[in-house]
């Protein structure tokens, strides 16, 4: 009896049930892949299937954010990219592995920053604000080596470790990169849940007005979900970066829309004021998960790409019509 | 210290190219509740946003408990001193908890996290303060009634020690039991020794509560006083500036041929076996409680909603109406209830928005528009209604509401339409302008269009209809003759919900 009152309370938390329902997704996706090639599921694919999850998670749980304040930040890949060329370019030019890291996230977050000026105190519609940020990042990212990619970052202790911190190392079945970005998730999840600063994050995207008149100040809780992007981004770009031992222009193309749909797959709603940072978790493995089993499949790209788009457009078009159903129940 | 708590003289307060507030005063008592009076756009919630901190004043004096406010004033400081503001619009973050919205901004914090059970116990206490015993502090906001809502405002304004509450046209949402229950909190308050600016255009329901007035007319002071020395018609000439002698005209216009028949219309469990007939030459009115049915009944009417089963026959003919579309092409049309969100597109011009349902009239074969009838369209109905706006070319949004009103009837009178619908049509709009729709409806009367008029205010039900249909519970419960019927006897129909509560 206790157990169904307490279940009964947990999925009455606004939002949980559409996270359910993503994990409920991962699951029924990994069924169905595993029918498909039985390797799916083998200990082989599913460890460095743990690896692939994390950029696309760090992204999800920045734009994640940014959209539960009812905006959107289209800076995301540009900054990754940015983070990527910025910190392989120090490592290769000399200076210290730990100082070109630090340098790195100092200048996403100054990201940040301006895209918090931008929408937050100059009321730029985010679409547009993020739009300039995200071309100039673009171009950032291109000049910092004189518009090539860098050469291996070597291996120099300092590299080999930042290689295998964010990439190659693991202990048991479980890769650091893993870790390190539960652990991002862990402290900003708390910071959504049981923080000021994470109930106004909520209150502007509900309702900016009503939060301005009660006191909160609009400006800086825009700008710290804007900093909390970049420094997600900053963090996927160093993985990309030590995954691939160099920086790469192309990196972090488009995955400021990766963010989105693992965002949105996870049950947090664009128009702002809710959704929970947990569900990301499951909107990130689902992105991850249909990139490898289709993969495993024998899906040719092009297919693979449009399976991808049509379940996405699926997923959410079920949760809204899911939600619309109650809805209407509740004004009967 | 001086004996009132809110002291305001010579305020003045000008936006780009207006002058919204001219040499103002205000003065509340402890412990009193004074209706601030005005049509819209006298300046009133203005007024009330510079006591609140909201906006700032050009100059003028300002005392709050005998604090003399020198420069400007924001709304945190405000809110300091103890005056709190509860906004027109509700002004709720609609996703949060009502605990959650009584402390934003000023949230309790205990060992670094967010002290939920602390802020729920004490969101809980203030409300059965209220005498609000019911209301979890867990439930989200968005999912509680208007009325609930707004009972969470008041608390919240509550919750920071409020000594002067300015509650900015509260009731014009909420239903008659909840106008009841807000009066008794407004009582509650009252006694705790709290003072009270109630604005309200429902003149009618002043009496219940208020002590004391101020009127403002044009951003100017006109009068003030006890409430007792007034009367209605002095109080409403203060307003207006003019006598209006009669609130509620009705032309009588002999009844003629019938134009509509519903026949046992059924659309969900808010619309159950509706029928009845309208007439020409004569105004319809529907009665009856918040939730009662009748918004349902005439959207499935007009083909906005799915109806289930039912006759709809205009002068004689059966229709079949699926949606909008086909209601409007074969003569009946809506005004809906909530004029900004569904009456008109409030960004467009009031050309766009008056050519909208029309655009089959105006555009030649090939699609394009013929500005030429366009033109005429706008001109015949901005001099049949005298709307008053800048030009044909300025934003919907930016009229008044009862000037926006008219823009909604003008869309509709540029067609040959058979029966004008109307819900709402008074909502939010002050008295002269009331008046002016009221013309309007007899107008459409003498046209010989039948009129349909949905309302929640009893005096302007019994004041305007020829014939007035009560509703209760998705059923059709009486139909009385306003002239010789009572208030008492429409609430006995609006109450009864009888066999089919279930």
């Amino acid at each position: 009896m206790e157990k169904k009152n307490s279940f009964h309370k947990f999925m009455s938390i606004p939002g949980m049930a559409s996270v359910l329902t993503a994990f409920v997704g991962v699951v029924i996706l990994m069924i169905i892949f595993t029918f498909m090639n039985p390797n799916f599921i083998s200990q082989r694919n599913l460890v460095p299937l743990s690896r692939s999850i994390c950029p696309y998670l760090l992204v999800g749980i920045g734009q994640g954010i940014v959209c539960i304040t009812g905006n959107i930040d289209l800076s995301i890949g540009s900054v990754l990219g940015m983070s990527a060329m910025i910190s392989a370019t120090l490592i290769c030019n000399g200076v210290n592995p730990i100082l070109a890291l630090v340098i790195t996230i100092i200048a996403c977050l100054a990201v940040g920053v301006v895209n918090g000026v931008l929408v937050g105190k100059f009321k730029l519609p985010p679409f547009i604000g993020t739009l300039g940020t995200m071309t100039i990042c673009r171009g950032l990212a291109e000049i910092v080596n004189g518009n090539y990619n860098t050469g291996d970052i070597g291996t120099s202790g300092m590299a080999t470790a930042i290689r295998d911190i964010f990439y190659y190392g693991k202990v048991g079945f479980i890769y650091y990169g893993v870790i390190v970005s539960l652990i991002i998730w862990f402290v900003f999840n708390y910071i959504m849940n049981y923080t000021r600063t994470g109930r106004h994050i909520y209150a502007i995207g509900s309702n900016v007005d009503a939060a301005r008149l009660s006191g909160v100040d609009v400006f800086k809780t825009t700008t710290v979900a804007y900093l909390i992007s970049a420094f997600c981004s900053c963090i996927a770009g160093f993985i990309t970066m030590a995954a691939a031992g160099m920086g790469s222009m192309q990196a972090g193309l488009s995955y400021e829309m990766y963010g989105v749909a693992a965002a949105v797959i996870g049950g947090i709603s664009t128009l702002g004021g809710s959704g929970l940072l947990v569900g990301t978790i499951a909107g990130a493995s689902v992105w991850a998960i249909l990139q490898n089993g289709l993969t495993l499949a024998n899906v040719p790209v092009a297919i693979r790409n449009i399976v991808i788009g049509v379940i996405v457009v699926a997923c959410v078009l079920l949760d809204i019509m899911r939600r619309n159903g109650v809805k209407l129940g509740k004004k009967k | 210290m001086s004996e009132y708590v809110v002291l305001m003289e010579h305020i003045t307060k000008t936006f780009p190219g207006v002058k919204a507030l001219d040499d103002v005063q205000l003065h509340l008592k402890t412990g009193e509740v004074m209706a601030l009076l005005g049509e819209n756009g006298a300046g009133k919630s203005t007024l009330m946003k510079i006591l609140s901190g909201v906006y700032t004043r050009d100059s003028g004096k300002m005392e709050i408990f005998g604090q003399d406010i020198v420069g400007d004033l924001n709304t945190k400081q405000a809110q300091d001193l103890g005056v709190a503001i509860i906004h027109q619009e509700l002004n709720m973050c609609q996703h949060l908890t009502v605990a959650n919205n009584m402390f934003l901004g000023r949230e309790l914090i205990k060992n670094g996290r967010l002290d939920t059970k602390e802020m729920n116990r004490q969101a809980q206490e203030q409300l059965a303060k209220l005498g609000i015993m019911d209301l979890d502090p867990n439930a989200t906001v968005g999912d509680l009634p208007v009325g609930r809502q707004q009972m969470v405002e008041i608390a919240k304004a509550l919750l920071i020690n409020a000594k002067v509450l300015i509650m900015d046209e509260p009731s014009s949402s909420l239903s008659n039991a909840e106008i009841t229950e807000m009066f008794r909190i407004v009582h509650e308050l009252k006694a705790m020794g709290t003072a009270i600016v109630y604005i309200s255009h429902r003149l009618q329901e002043l009496h219940n509560i208020v002590d004391s007035v101020t009127i403002m007319r044009d951003g100017k002071y006109i009068t003030e006083g006890k409430f007792k020395d007034f009367t209605m018609e002095e109080i409403i000439a203060n307003m207006v500036g003019r006598e209006i002698t009669n609130q509620f005209p009705r032309d009588q216009v002999a009844r003629g041929k019938k134009i509509l028949e519903i026949k046992n219309l059924n659309a969900g469990r808010m619309v159950r076996d509706v029928s009845f007939d309208l007439y020409e030459g004569e105004v319809l009115g529907f009665s009856g409680l918040v939730g009662a049915g009748r918004t349902e009944t005439m959207r499935a009417i007009f083909g906005a909603d799915v109806k289930e089963s039912g006759e709809i026959i205009l002068d004689g003919k059966k229709l079949t109406i699926r949606k909008p579309d086909d209601a409007i092409r074969q003569g009946i049309v809506l005004a809906p209830e909530d004029r900004k969100k569904e009456g008109l597109c409030t960004k467009l011009s009031i050309r766009d928005n008056i050519a909208l349902p029309n655009l089959d009239l105006i555009c030649n074969s090939t699609g394009k528009i013929n500005k030429k009838i366009e033109d005429e369209m706008i001109e015949k109905g901005k001099n049949s209604l005298t709307i008053k706006m800048p030009g044909p070319d300025s934003q919907a949004g930016s009229l008044s509401g009862g000037n926006q009103q008219k823009v909604v009837v003008a869309k509709w009178l540029a067609r040959e339409s058979r029966v004008v619908i109307f819900d709402e049509p008074t909502r939010g709009i002050d008295v002269a302008a009331k008046v002016e729709i009221y013309q309007i409806i007899n107008t459409l009367k003498k046209r010989g269009i039948g009129v349909i008029i949905v309302s929640s205010e009893m005096p302007e039900v019994m004041g305007i209809s020829d014939r007035v249909i009560v509703m209760c519970n998705g059923k059709v419960t009486g139909e009385v003759d306003p002239r010789t019927v009572s208030e008492e006897e429409i609430m006995t129909y609006a109450t009864q919900f009888g066999e089919n509560a279930s």
